[in-house]
């Protein structure tokens, strides 16, 4: 299933979380193991409820596993107390989100370097210039969220990403509130992201088109992995789709 | 609507807390000083029932002379009308009462009880009686020329036992008595702090006032008839020109307490003018509570308007809801204002200010009064972020997100300049001749305007403000500015209370210096001795006037000379006279006599001031007559005119002109000038043996004297300073509310920062410096405005002698550090709230 020449950029094994006590319990995650590798972009897929959102969010160290462990980049997450954990998310992971990714205050440009200067750090400026460049932002870096787009929002979110050069970045649905043409646009961005900057993506969505994009798909159900497809289409994920009962 | 409204109160428990917090705590500073007065009053009422319960009939003088302030001296009646009160029938016993100005000596040599500011200090008559006012609780009364008694407080605080020796200062100098007694003043060991040396009736009045008279007479009837009898009877024994009346013992304790009454209601009166400044700047606290929550509930409101609720709805919700506040803000601030007057009847005694033992008084009246003007402010508060929340348009429910995003308006900036050009306006017409009295208007047009610019203001200032925390913090001092920028009405809101706090200090600072300043000038320019023997007792009491004659023989003084005050009648009116003696002040203090020296000034003589001879047209040789204390008017002709009228006020006379009466007269300062060549610092021990030796006064080089008398100020200005802490007290918690529902509002934000790399501690900078940012403009809009505030006031002063304006450097500084820190600890509560923002509730919030 896995090429051996491919590097794990982040993983999880045996990864579980519950929400509630005794009758009431919720599995999220059930003992989910699942890798990353460096270099792919990833999509983990599932109907609503599958914990997909979940994974996602105890990989990026944003919530706790029950029990089980996150690793990325050889650190396992539960092994980090708040503040080495704020420094891991803002050096090794880059976010993407739905929607409200961006410092309301801040301009294009601070926002794309908000991690750099919270991390008191210059970057690299060459790469950062490259990276405005391949989404186009050179002539909106002066503009504040409020004076852009939906789809320039997300550009910035994902110049934002991109910037400190991060071992893995986890987006999640980050096309969802946006039209299919400028979702489009973002995807193509992301591909071009993994494909010409050797970036690794992990996005969550439920969107078959969207998860075309991907090299891989993981799917989720129940919280359990519940399959894997390579080299997606959207026809075959939308038929994988039906079958998990979406 | 009404159970919408009761249900959106309910479901935000925290910010019903946050707003009703404004609400308490003006409130409560109101209710408090008002059940804290209505107790003193009442306890008062009961001391004086109680202390003359016993008395029947109050025989005094009618003859009064009224001083400014309050002041009056009341003639005294010769001694022997005690014995044809007592031939009256139906009188069962009478009493002469003597009361006057004496302070007992501690072991230690200083007198006890704090001069000038504090309590007064009296001595007076014990005496075995049946309606006697004081009880002795250990020995026995006094009874003969070195006896005396002392009010129990007053012997525990300075340690003295029966039997010890005791000095007490009066009028007739100082002088060493045995202590024969303790006494109680009714159930008080000492009434209203006040010190008490008691004598018998010859001893008081020779020793506190003239012998062969007394203050007043205490009759106690057999009870063969009624009070108001026993007064006309014993009036028939007396022929109209003797000026004698009778009060019954009603009478006696209505008119002593109403008087207690009328002195305790300046302390009240001042009280509630800083409530009504706690309560105002509380009500900027309040409207923008309800400004924030009807900003945040956009959508909601929106989502209401659009399913069919009208804007009156919307409005009414919002103002039942600040009435909800508004009750339970007042009920809550009337239980606080209880706990504040219980710390008050605690904290006051521990500062020396005994009250009577009595239970609080926590009447109805004060509830409702609290309840109504809590109400009322918090409605009032209400009724604009109400009526603007009704404004809201349904489509605002469809839109991304609620920020108060409109910069400053043309209106606004048109009334807000406008006001300000319109008291600007007024205040240079004043500037120019206009009357004084407008000035009052142009400085309440000045505040308005700057208040209703502020929003306009907020951004340019906090961004400007925020440079250097955006150097120091980096990204995170940016944010920080950004944030305090980015609602300015908000922002300008949140600083008011800061700037009306910040304001009112500065100008009573730039008062203050500009005063300060003055006296410097002025003592330096007209006290010419070379040291000073200074008492801070004003107005009550003082030197003996024979302390300046022993100091006069000490090897090496040239002149000691005293100086001090005599209260009369002219014209009718009350005035109070500086009294000098011609011969000694010479070399020590120049008044700035026109073409004359002192010796012009005998005993049928007076000076007057340039200013005062121009106003009454008078010229040398005019006639004043001038009526004393001892109720004779003397004919004084005017010797002389005089420039400097700073120090010695309109009018001086020669102390000889009313030697050898009952007309009482104290020093309030020695001036004392060395021989040239004297050994400066051995006379300065001989004076000092002197002094001490006396038991009262300080004695002070030149230079420390014009320290002493320019620092009095700073003495009323730090009592201003603490009552204006509380505004900063409200200010802080207005800095708080808005943080905390800035915090709230902000959750995705920080969330989002959170997600991305910022640790606890920099969240806790950013809200942390967005305070500080805050703080700072209230502070700096409150100096620039307090500044031009006092200036005005001095300026309105000049015709009271203030002629130079001081800007108060230091209190500046001393504000700008004080509002940095106040932003500090407003942040604490706020920023930790921040960090606990809990990442994926941020995020999920889609």
């Amino acid at each position: 299933m896995t090429s051996p020449t491919l590097t794990v950029a982040a993983s999880a094994s045996h990864a579980t979380k519950t929400y509630g006590k005794n009758e009431g319990v919720v599995h999220a995650l059930d003992n989910v193991s699942v890798e990353f590798y460096a270099g792919q972009f990833t999509a983990i897929m599932g109907p609503s409820g599958s914990g997909k959102s979940t994974l996602m969010h105890c990989i990026a160290g944003l919530d706790e596993l029950t029990s089980g462990s996150a690793v990325i980049d050889d650190v396992d997450l539960s092994t980090l107390n708040d503040k080495a954990l704020t420094q891991l998310r803002r050096e090794k992971i880059g976010f993407i989100f739905q929607s409200f990714n961006l410092v309301p205050t801040l301009t294009a440009d601070e926002n794309i370097r908000l991690p750099l200067l919270l991390g008191n750090q210059k970057g690299d400026e060459q790469w950062i210039q490259r990276v405005i460049s391949t989404v186009h932002l050179n002539d909106r870096l002066t503009h504040r969220p409020s004076e852009l787009s939906g789809g320039q929002q997300q550009r910035v979110a994902v110049a934002r990403a991109l910037a400190s050069r991060p071992r893995i970045i986890l987006a999640d649905e980050p096309t969802g509130n946006l039209d299919s043409t400028t979702g489009s646009e973002i995807l193509k961005f992301m591909r071009m992201a993994v494909d010409e900057l050797n970036q690794t993506i992990v996005m969550v969505t439920h969107d078959p088109v969207a998860a075309a994009y991907a090299d891989r798909i993981v799917f989720l159900a129940d919280g359990k992995v519940a399959g894997e497809m390579l080299e997606p289409t959207a026809e075959k994920v939308l038929d994988r789709m039906k079958s998990l009962g979406n | 609507m009404f159970r919408i409204a009761l249900k959106s109160i309910l479901g935000r428990k925290a910010r019903l807390v946050l707003t009703s917090l404004a609400v308490i705590l003006g409130t409560a500073f109101l209710s408090g000083t008002s059940v804290f007065s209505a107790t003193l009053n009442r306890t008062f009422d009961n001391l004086f029932q109680d202390v003359f319960k016993n008395i029947d009939g109050y025989v005094r003088s009618t003859q009064v002379v009224e001083g400014d302030f309050g002041l009056i001296e009341r003639q005294r009646i010769p001694a022997d009308v005690v014995d044809k009160v007592r031939e009256v029938p139906g009188v069962s016993d009478a009493v002469p009462d003597i009361q006057a100005f004496a302070r007992i000596v501690g072991k230690d040599g200083k007198p006890i009880g704090s001069e000038g500011a504090g309590p007064p200090t009296f001595g007076s008559v014990a005496v075995e009686f049946e309606g006697a006012l004081w009880t002795i609780t250990d020995g026995r009364f006094p009874n003969g020329p070195n006896d005396v008694a002392l009010d129990e407080a007053s012997a525990e605080k300075a340690g003295y036992v029966v039997g010890d020796t005791v000095k007490v200062v009066a009028q007739a100098g100082s002088r060493e008595f045995t202590l024969v007694g303790i006494a109680s003043y009714g159930d008080v060991r000492s009434p209203g702090g006040a010190t008490f040396a008691l004598f018998d009736v010859p001893t008081a009045a020779e020793f506190l006032g003239k012998p062969g008279f007394v203050d007043a007479i205490l009759v106690v009837g057999d009870g063969t008839r009624s009070d108001e009898q026993l007064a006309a009877d014993i009036d028939a024994m007396f022929d109209p020109d003797q000026k004698i009346e009778t009060l019954t013992g009603a009478e006696i304790t209505k008119e002593t307490q109403d008087d207690i009454g009328q002195a305790l209601s300046f302390f009240s009166i001042f009280l509630t003018i800083f409530s009504v400044i706690a309560l105002g700047v509380g009500s900027f606290v309040i409207y923008n509570v309800f400004s924030i929550s009807a900003a945040q509930r956009q959508k909601e409101n929106a989502l209401l308007r659009a399913l069919g609720a009208n804007r009156g709805q919307i409005t009414r919700s919002m103002l039942i809801e600040s009435v909800v506040v508004g009750l339970f803000g007042s009920l809550a601030g009337f239980l606080g204002g209880i706990g504040i007057s219980k710390l008050l009847s605690v904290a006051l005694p521990a500062i020396g200010f005994e009250i009577p033992s009595g239970g609080l008084v926590v009447n109805t009246s004060i509830l409702t009064t609290t309840v109504i003007v809590g109400l009322a402010v918090t409605v009032f508060s209400a009724v604009l972020p109400a009526r603007r929340a009704g404004k809201v348009p349904p489509l605002a429910a469809m839109r991304a997100t609620a920020i108060e995003t409109a910069g400053p308006g043309r209106t606004r900036l048109a009334w807000g300049l406008g006001c300000i050009a319109l008291g600007v306006a007024v205040i240079v017409a004043v500037v120019t001749g206009a009357s004084n009295n407008l000035l009052g208007f142009g400085i309440v047009f000045v505040f308005v305007g700057t208040i209703v610019l502020g929003p306009a203001l907020a951004r340019p200032v906090a961004l400007f403000l925020g440079r250097p925390a955006e150097r120091l913090r980096g990204v995170t001092g940016s944010m920080a500015r950004q944030n305090a920028a980015r609602n300015p009405k908000r922002t300008s809101r949140t600083s008011a209370p800061v700037l009306i706090g910040v304001a009112l200090v500065t100008a009573v600072s730039a008062l203050a210096a500009s005063i300060n300043g003055q006296i410097s000038d002025i003592f330096t320019e007209q006290f010419k001795g070379d040291y000073a023997i200074s008492t801070s007792a004003q107005g009550f009491g003082g030197l003996s006037p024979d302390l300046a004659a022993s100091l006069s023989g000490i090897d090496g003084v040239d002149d000691a000379t005293g100086i001090g005050t005599v209260l009369t009648r002219i014209d009718g009116k009350g005035r109070t006279l500086t009294v000098i003696t011609p011969e000694t002040i010479g070399g020590n203090f120049d008044i700035g006599l026109v073409d004359a020296d002192y010796s012009v000034l005998d005993k049928n003589g007076i000076l007057v001031s340039r200013s005062l001879a121009e106003r009454d047209g008078l010229e040398k040789g005019a006639v004043i007559p001038v009526t004393f204390g001892d109720g004779i008017t003397r004919d004084l002709t005017v010797r002389a005119v005089y420039e400097n009228d700073d120090l010695a006020g309109n009018r001086v006379i020669n102390r000889e002109s009313f030697a050898g009466t009952t007309v009482s007269s104290f020093d309030f300062a020695v001036y004392v000038k060395l021989d040239k060549g004297a050994d400066s610092a051995r006379v300065r021990a001989d004076l000092q043996k002197a002094v001490d030796e006396y038991g009262q006064g300080k004695l002070l080089s030149k230079d420390e004297y014009i320290d002493e008398q320019a620092g009095q100020v700073n003495q009323l200005l730090g009592l201003i300073y603490g009552l204006l802490f509380l505004s900063v007290i409200i200010a802080v918690v207005g800095i708080i509310i808005t943080l905390l529902l800035s915090v709230f509002e902000r959750q995705r934000e920080i969330g989002l920062l959170r997600a991305v790399g910022m640790t606890k501690s920099q969240v806790r900078t950013t809200v942390r410096w967005e305070s500080v940012i805050t703080s700072l403009l209230g502070a700096v809009l409150g100096i620039v405005l307090g500044v031009g505030l006092g200036w005005v006031i001095v300026f309105a002063l000049r015709d009271q002698g203030l002629t130079s304006f001081e800007v108060p450097l230091d209190s500046t500084v001393f504000i700008m550090i004080m509002s940095f820190v106040v932003g500090v600890l407003a942040a604490v509560y706020p920023a930790w709230r921040a960090t606990k923002v809990d990442m994926l509730d941020a995020l999920n919030t889609n």
